[in-house]
């Protein structure tokens, strides 16, 4: 009897005994993205994941969570996960499937896309990749090896931007190391709600001192830690760069032995910041002049100082890679890059993480030079995006879709697509419609594999193996916690059985999964069969890093060798090559007009801490803590259009309007409104015309276009 | 020996993973937890204040639900004082409710009183409760109140020498 009692206590406490027989397996998180994949410990008893906690050995969460994360199992075991492959038996978009099987999806497809590639050629095929991100070098491998230059990714709205604006300045770039900076200038980013595992090393790190000064409109949970916050407009961070380094080079706080040994076209910077005194930066900025001065001083006299961006908000205006230009180029001009405790380069080796391990993820990806395929989607407009990213650019698909120029699109292959992350989001998906054939792998049937011909199922982390390295050097081969569902797959072993049909010459890739990651890890030693001894994951010993200052050996990856203030690659395509500042397309300074009838900055695209995209809505814990769709609104604008908290609201823009919940708060300034993406009963992206892009990414200009805000009726 | 949590104000960032933890520790349908998160926001920009409290079960020392719970249902464990509920005695009537100053005690679809129980038989296994695992920020922790004083008080000093330069 007692025992019975103890047994129930523990089976309910879900405490892992041999007694309650609770068992506790090791694998990852891949809800968010590589930066933070977490190792979970899944409770598995009679093969289901009845708890999930954070692996305390991990060195990268040490045993901790986010929201997404805690809400695993009901990711995993939703009831709209797809539980056979599907082929479309009504009109498109209907929602109307057959099941079918994994053969017959497979060598429906195959047999499609070698039609396609005979009549129009393999340019004609797209493959596209969303979230999860671990399938990407393997469907950039497939599309090349398939023949066609078109391999693409939600990356085409997300981080390569800032990785263009960084590399047209130095060729290369890196993170603050964190550990070791004593003073952090955060420019526009939250990560204690989009990267949860540096959240506590940062406050760690403010703990034991170091200096922070944040940049953006918003008020963040760093807000509160920050010596100093710089609240700009929205999309005016250039123009804020630039009076910072008018204080620096006025005030002589900038390294001048780097600057003159090692930068270029300094002199036409310096003439070009001359205009951005304080005074002119707080007119446009808004930031008040004697804080410009302040933060300038403080970021360029504490030694050493590190920059930290995020992948997205800096460049999600239409002016965005010259503004994150403009900001990168502090580093250089306080002598901070590639130096310890400043902006470390390591280059990354597998899946966007750098930790000092070499891998050949990029000579796998690309298994046929761009040389020897047609041009890539976007390659006639985003020239620069072509020079510095192996990626077609995204945004381009519906409009190379209307004009079939220069070649047409057919068919597209979707991992996680998701047509509501475009701007104009109705208009990708009409373009979707017109296309001969569209495939879409995915866990869940959602609104754009609604829009498929054929809709495969694909497992999640917890039901498959992966290969995951992190930052500190801890590498995981993780496997199966349970089977996966139904009828779902790994993505990878769907990848691979199209090797097997659509690019059987491929060396690698109709192998499999196991030999595709030998191969790529193969110059570090690592091989699956080893990792395979440690299931929970293991250190790697003496992984060397690279040493700091490496441009004083080697120069910068740059077309000069130096730092570019005055960009060579910009020079010859025509446009201006120093980091000029120009307002938003849309904004009360640029379109006055238009600022008449919408006089408020609309942003969004910033995190809550429980959703990712659109990737937790459908979990009922995730989805409850904030149900309603909702716009951030300060008190003052609030208050002369009469909206309280908890109203209903429309939002228009001069493209369409949309009706959610008012919240009215100082966390937006006034003038800003704050919208949160991706509910899935609104649709913010459709307020955003689809040209409204940053001409040299090509990113859309999320953060900051105009809006008008009424208070309304309910939804219906 | 009195157990307790503790919460670091400056660390909370309002994530909400506690509260998500919960639930998947207590298999709880969505909208329903033994912890909450609540947000403050205080003044105005520039000198506007945000934070965030994460609060459940305080398991008090006199706690008022043991006191006005008509049928004992709910009880304090005199070795570590946790306040625990035997959901068998539970009436439904939410006079704990109307006693908890802090808004712990929830009803589930019987009807019946469910709250924190400090993850207990995680405790007695030597694993800390669900909440306190999962916080990313390390804002929550618990203990005997004791040794989380200490803790509190050896934090607050330190600041105090750090600010004077008395120690590195």
């Amino acid at each position: 009897m007692v025992h019975q009692v103890n047994t129930n206590r523990i089976l309910k406490g879900k405490v892992p005994t041999e007694e309650s027989g609770i068992e506790i397996r090791k694998t990852i998180c891949s809800i968010c993205n590589p930066l933070s994949h977490c190792g979970i410990d899944a409770y598995v008893k009679d093969g289901v994941v009845i708890k999930v906690e954070g692996t305390k050995e991990n060195p990268h969460n040490e045993g901790t969570l986010c929201s997404k994360g805690a809400a695993s199992r009901q990711y995993i075991y939703h009831k709209d996960r797809l539980r056979s492959p599907l082929l479309r038996k009504g009109p498109k978009g209907s929602g109307q499937f057959d099941p079918i099987s994994w053969e017959k999806a497979l060598d429906l497809i195959a047999e499609r896309l070698q039609k396609i590639r005979k009549e129009s050629g393999p340019e004609s095929v797209v493959f596209y990749v969303g979230y999860p991100k671990w399938q990407r070098p393997y469907v950039k491998r497939l599309a090349h090896s398939f023949g066609s230059p078109n391999y693409c990714s939600e990356s085409s709205t997300c981080f390569q931007a800032t990785q263009i604006a960084s590399r047209l300045n130095y060729g290369y770039f890196g993170p603050p190391e964190l550990s070791k900076t004593k003073c952090l200038l955060v420019w526009s980013g939250n990560p204690f709600y989009s990267n949860t595992t540096m959240a506590r090393k940062l406050l760690d790190a403010r703990e034991r001192g170091m200096k922070i000064i944040e940049v953006g409109p918003l008020i963040t949970p760093l807000t509160s830690h920050a010596d100093i916050h710089l609240r700009l407009r929205p999309g005016t961070d250039g123009a804020l760069a630039l009076g910072l380094a008018h204080v620096m080079i006025e005030n002589n706080l900038y390294d001048r032995e780097f600057v003159e040994k090692w930068t270029l076209g300094f002199e036409e910077y310096q003439a070009y910041v001359q205009e951005f005194s304080p005074h002119v930066a707080e007119s446009i900025t808004g930031v008040p002049s004697e804080l410009i001065v302040k933060a300038a001083t403080l970021y360029a006299t504490t030694k050493p100082a590190g920059l930290l961006t995020s992948a997205s908000p800096t460049v999600h205006h239409t002016n965005g890679v010259q503004n994150h230009r403009a900001l990168t180029a502090l580093i250089g001009l306080t002598g901070n890059f590639d130096k310890e405790g400043g902006n470390y380069v390591i280059p990354p080796n597998y899946l966007y993480i750098a930790n000092g391990l070499i891998f050949r993820e990029a000579e796998f990806a690309q298994s046929r030079p761009y040389s020897e395929m047609a041009p890539r989607i976007g390659e006639d407009v985003y020239p620069v995006w072509c020079r510095l990213v192996s990626e077609a650019q995204a945004m381009h698909i519906p409009n190379q879709i209307r004009t079939q120029k220069p070649y047409p699109i057919r068919a597209l292959v979707g991992f996680g697509l998701n047509y509501r992350m475009w701007p104009g989001s109705d208009y990708m998906k009409e373009s979707l419609g017109m296309i001969d054939f569209l495939v879409n792998i995915d866990l869940f049937m959602t609104d754009s594999a609604k829009m498929a011909d054929i809709v495969l199922p694909a497992c999640s982390s917890f039901e498959r193996s992966e290969l995951k390295t992190y930052p500190e050097g801890f590498v995981i081969w993780t496997q199966p916690v349970i089977s996966p569902l139904w009828d779902s797959r790994s993505d990878v072993d769907i990848i691979t059985d199209l090797a097997v049909r659509l690019t059987p010459e491929d060396p690698l890739l109709p192998k499999g999964y196991e030999v595709c990651v030998n191969w790529i890890m193969e110059p570090s030693n690592l091989t699956v069969e080893e990792l395979k001894k440690y299931p929970a994951g293991r250190m790697v010993e003496n992984i060397r890093r690279p040493p700091y200052q490496k441009y004083e050996k080697a120069g910068f990856p740059t077309p000069s060798g130096k730092m570019e203030f005055t960009s060579t690659i910009l020079k010859e395509v025509g446009l201006d090559p120093l980091p000029y500042y120009q307002e938003p397309k849309l904004s009360p300074r640029s379109t006055p007009e238009v600022a008449k009838k919408f006089p408020l900055i609309l942003t969004t695209g910033s995190r809550l801490p429980h959703f990712i995209h659109s990737r937790t809505f459908r979990l009922s814990w995730t989805k409850a803590l904030t149900p309603h769709p909702f716009v951030e609104i300060n008190p003052q604008d609030a208050g002369v259009r009469g909206i309280a908290s908890g109203d209903w609201v429309k939002i228009s823009t001069p493209r369409s309007s949309i009706k959610v919940k008012a919240e009215v708060t100082e966390k937006v300034p006034p003038g800003v409104v704050n919208i949160y993406h991706a509910y899935p009963e609104i649709e913010v992206n459709q307020l955003i015309d689809p040209d409204y892009l940053d001409p040299i990414s090509g990113f859309p200009g999320f953060k900051s276009l105009l809006c008008e805000v009424e208070k309304t009726r309910g939804l219906g | 020996m009195q157990l307790g949590f503790s919460f670091n104000f400056s660390r909370c960032t309002g994530c909400m993973s506690c509260i998500v933890a919960c639930q998947d520790q207590n298999d709880l349908p969505g909208g329903v937890a033994f912890r909450h998160v609540i947000k403050l926001e205080k003044g105005k920009y520039p000198s506007v204040k945000f934070s965030f409290l994460s609060l459940a079960c305080l398991h008090c020392g006199d706690a008022p639900c043991v006191m006005v719970c008509p049928t004992g249902a709910l009880q304090r464990r005199d070795r570590d004082g946790i306040v625990i509920v035997d959901r068998d005695l539970c009436i439904g009537c939410h006079s704990c409710a109307l006693a908890c100053p802090f808004g712990a005690p929830q009803y589930l679809e019987d009807g019946k009183m469910a709250k924190c129980d400090f993850c207990v038989a995680r405790l007695e296994a030597g694993l800390e409760p669900a909440c306190v695992r999962v916080c990313p920020c390390r804002a929550l922790d618990f203990g005997p109140l004791e040794k989380l004083e200490n803790i509190i008080a050896e934090r607050a000093s330190r600041t105090i020498l750090e600010s004077r330069g008395l120690i590195p």
